[in-house]
């Protein structure tokens, strides 16, 4: 996997965040500015695993850009930053990890031999621990303004740019 | 408090509960719907206490000038995410703040939100669909298997919203899913199309993963709400089971 994937990545990344976003009925102002929020946090997660920090790591990095950028984007679209910040995100849930564990389990109650068995466990395990780590990091990731500025509402928070101007004609 | 001229603690509190109980039904984690019940209540000079669980909510409206207590229970609705919900119940909770709305006006907000539409069920089907194939590309797949990918998101959320409308088990429902989107993608993989064909295979079923529970979870958590991080986690986990069910007995089917 070359460096050139991210040419295209960014793209992929934003359509998977839609899907979600439309999914869970987000109000139509918002779409745009959530494929943005997708595109950009998936991407710092590649390049961080690129750069060899792992998926945990990286998903932490991705999600707290997404949080970060959520509380701008609430600012200038009018909705509470969790709408913004939980689409982007749900792509890097790690589901592939969750539902192999889960395969994981099943199978080991099946009848497998000692050297299967041993194999078996080593997965489950490794996947098990890996989905649950990178959930904390996204969740820590995502409230992670919210933690650092020690406020009950994003309306409290005084964003430093006038986007508002910038963007209402 | 000038607003509260109708001072009818039995009135705000069962203003407070639909707010609360519409919040956890669209997907809300619980200080975002500790904190919007609060905001509501000190509008109009009451102070609450607030007991929230999965399946039920507790309210006590007092007033500190006379000794009075108001306490109540609802029952929250099945889950389903709905943002449009939750963005527009914020949204009016600052507008109840700083437009002095009366108990009549925030009824007919109720009504305008639980009112609004969403989004057409083909829209819905083809961008989840296209999330599904843009997965598949992501974890490597080409165009052959992004289009399987398609096609089985596709098919699965049919299935998922058709069983549902049924009022099949919540679980069941994903187990179906999943096991439709699985012998789609699985014959892909049985006819032999190559190594690559796993990548649809294991993309098929991401449209399922119950991110919104397990993220809930975990804020919830790290929050200080151990008892509902745990309860949004048990049930994250279950869906993530039926998801596996539906995998391992196509898989057991096409013998893969």
């Amino acid at each position: 996997m070359g460096w050139e994937i991210f040419s295209e990545s960014w793209i992929w990344l934003g359509l998977a965040s839609i899907g979600f976003a439309i999914l869970f009925n987000v109000p139509i102002r918002t779409v745009w500015v959530i494929f943005l929020l997708g595109a950009l946090g998936g991407t710092l997660k590649l390049l961080t695993m690129k750069l060899g920090g792992g998926i945990i790591l990286g998903s932490f990095f991705g999600a707290m850009l997404v949080g970060f950028l959520s509380i701008y984007a609430a600012h200038f679209r009018h909705a509470p930053p969790f709408v913004f910040a939980i689409p982007p995100v749900i792509p890097m849930v790690p589901g592939a990890f969750a539902y192999r564990m889960m395969l994981g389990v099943i199978r080991l109650t099946g009848d497998v031999d000692h050297a299967t068995f041993t194999q078996l466990l080593d997965d489950t395990i490794t996947n098990g621990l890996k989905a649950f780590f990178v959930l904390m990091a996204l969740s820590l990731g995502v409230s992670a303004p919210m933690l650092l500025t020690r406020r009950e509402s994003a309306k409290q928070i005084k964003v430093p740019l006038k986007i508002d101007e910038l963007i209402k004609k | 408090m000038e607003n509260s001229t109708i001072k009818s603690s039995s009135e705000l509190s069962k203003i407070l509960l639909e707010v609360g109980a519409l919040l956890m039904a669209s997907g809300a984690n619980t200080s975002r719907i500790r904190i919007t019940i609060s905001r509501i209540a000190n509008a109009y000079g009451f102070h609450t206490e607030l007991l929230v669980t999965h399946r039920a909510l507790m309210v006590t409206v007092s007033d500190e000038d006379n000794d009075y207590f108001q306490s109540s229970l609802k029952r929250t609705s099945p889950h389903g995410a709905n943002f449009r919900m939750v963005s527009g119940i914020s949204r009016m909770s600052w507008r109840v703040v700083d437009e002095n709305w009366n108990f009549g006006q925030i009824w007919a907000e109720i009504e305008r939100l639980k009112s609004l539409p969403h989004y057409p069920r083909l829209v819905v089907l083809f961008t989840v669909a296209l999330a599904g194939a843009s997965f598949c590309r992501l974890f490597g797949g080409g165009f052959v298997e992004m289009l399987v990918a398609f096609v089985a998101t596709f098919v699965g959320l049919f299935v998922r919203q058709e069983t549902v409308k049924r009022n099949f088990n919540g679980y069941l429902c994903i187990f179906f899913a999943s096991f439709v989107s699985c012998l789609i993608s699985g014959a892909f993989v049985k006819l032999g199309q190559g190594s690559e064909a796993e990548f649809a295979f294991a993309t098929s079923v991401l449209y399922l993963i119950p991110g919104i529970p397990l993220i809930n979870s975990l804020s919830d958590l790290l929050d200080g709400n151990i008892m509902n991080g745990i309860v949004r986690g048990t049930n994250g986990l279950i869906i993530a089971f039926a998801i596996a069910l539906g995998m391992l007995s196509s898989i057991l089917i096409y013998n893969i």
